[in-house]
């Protein structure tokens, strides 16, 4: 006998297609909503049925946004000169919250994945290489991740904005995370971090 | 030019290569390895995504570790518990076609071989090629050579010492077709009409796959390809695998 009723069972099947959410936790939220007010849940629903609608990409640097150009875009503060490239909208908004980053992003919508059938045409990079060439982009910081997908694709990246030439190309640095001994540092994270070293009178 | 070199590895070790990683769940990795005294296995590192330090930088592609290995009740993956790198191969992610060919690499690995089938044979190859790439072997090459080894030690190895049907190889009964199907060469006389499945190739290509297949591996680097005898065998290769594995390999996309 099926103790879970229909549309509750529905809720949790549609919850366990989210990435990262197991059968288990699934049930834990959809037993969550359940129990709070209607009104939330009518909140939540009325939240996803307007998402699509709501949002598009950045035509210039394909963030998602419900401004085409997106809010970074417009902001004439920010320095279009410089252009961070990051893998994926979530890396975007982990620098954002640093407030670290001055210039303007472009978002490549993944990594070279060759397995999985992506290429440098799958990805967002031959409207990076026009944009830089059309707005006088002088400097392009690599942000891809420390992965070997993400490596590769900045050298991928690298090599193709240096034959375009005319800016310079920099990479995120890369060594010790910030509170690890250098005792327990892999080589390779090491002697990047010597190779990346920096001059301390800065 | 750099050459292909083979580092000579520790014996009685849980020597393993990262053939793929995935996301699981929001904290752990699924990660398929070639060991050697295992085979092809999936497992799962606990932990891994949430950058749990004993797994920082090491479950990445191509990576040569050594592993700690635990079979679980539960499940049919077996529990990545230690992971000791032991080369990272840097090279082999920063410069794409480095990593291009190293990843179809991987790609074949995971498609001709069956979960828990060992074969050291074949794991000393595959590291052989991927060191070779991160000294900076050329990766066609490096595939042509790997591959060709690999059907030798699976035991699907093609036979390009004449034409199926009438033993002959001569310039004469030129040019020749690579039949995947029949695992082998056919004449333009025995079979003119030209068979969707075949492949023309050339009698210069088919007199160097015949050097390749008899050469040691360590003697390989000796041969030297033109650019179109090594894409020639690149394509016969493709067509073999997709004939052999029902299916096609991403990885080739890039390649040729
Ligand atoms: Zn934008
Ligand atoms: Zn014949």
């Amino acid at each position: 006998m099926n103790v879970v009723p229909p549309a509750l069972a529905r809720l949790i099947a549609d919850l366990n297609r989210l990435p990262g959410i197991g059968r288990k936790t699934a049930t834990r939220l959809a037993l969550h909503i359940m129990r709070r007010p209607a009104s939330e849940a009518q909140s939540l629903a009325r939240d996803l049925a307007e998402l699509h609608g709501a949002i598009r990409l950045c035509a210039n640097c394909f963030a998602f946004s419900e401004t085409d150009p997106c809010a970074i875009c417009r902001d004439s503060e920010r320095d279009s000169r410089l252009v961070c490239v990051v893998e994926e909208p979530a890396d975007l908004m982990a620098i954002e919250k640093t407030g670290a980053f001055k210039g303007k992003y472009h978002i490549l919508h993944g990594v070279l994945s060759p397995m999985d059938g992506i290429g440098p045409e799958e990805l967002k990079v031959e409207a990076l290489v026009e944009r830089v060439r059309r707005q006088r982009v002088v400097e392009v910081l690599v942000a891809t991740s420390s992965t070997v997908p993400g490596e590769a694709t900045a050298a991928y990246l690298i090599k193709r904005l240096q034959e375009e030439g005319g800016v310079t190309v920099t990479r995120l640095a890369c060594g010790i995370p910030m509170g690890m001994d250098i005792k327990y540092a892999d080589e390779l994270t090491l002697s990047r971090a010597i190779e990346s070293r920096k001059d301390t009178r800065g | 030019m750099h050459g292909l070199f083979h580092q000579p590895l520790p014996p009685g070790q849980n020597l393993a290569v990262v053939l793929q990683v995935r996301d699981h769940g929001e904290s752990d990795k699924i990660v398929t390895l070639y060991t050697r005294g295992l085979g092809k296995l999936a497992s799962i590192a606990k932990g891994a995504k949430r950058s749990k330090k004993r797994f920082v930088n090491k479950l990445e592609p191509f990576s040569l570790l050594n592993v700690q290995l635990a079979t679980s009740r539960s499940s049919s993956l077996m529990r990545l518990d230690e992971a000791e790198l032991l080369a990272p191969y840097p090279a082999l992610r920063q410069e794409y076609p480095q990593y291009l060919a190293a990843t179809l690499l991987c790609e074949l690995v995971l498609h001709w071989t069956r979960e828990h089938d060992s074969d050291a044979e074949l794991f000393d190859l595959l590291t052989w090629a991927l060191s070779g790439l991160a000294s900076g072997g050329e990766g066609r090459r490096t595939i042509a050579f790997f591959h060709i080894k690999l059907l030798e030690i699976l035991g699907y190895r093609p036979s390009f010492d004449g034409c199926l049907d009438c033993g002959m190889l001569s310039a004469q009964k030129a040019p020749y077709r690579f039949s995947p199907l029949r695992n082998g060469l056919v004449c333009n006389s025995c079979e003119p009409a030209f068979s969707a499945n075949s492949l023309p190739i050339s009698m210069q290509t088919v007199q160097l796959l015949r050097k390749a297949q008899d050469l040691a591996q360590d003697k390989l680097e000796r041969l030297r390809f033109s650019k179109g005898a090594l894409l020639e065998t690149l394509a016969l290769l493709r067509r073999y695998d997709s004939h052999l594995l029902q299916r096609e390999l991403q990885s080739w996309n890039f390649l040729c």
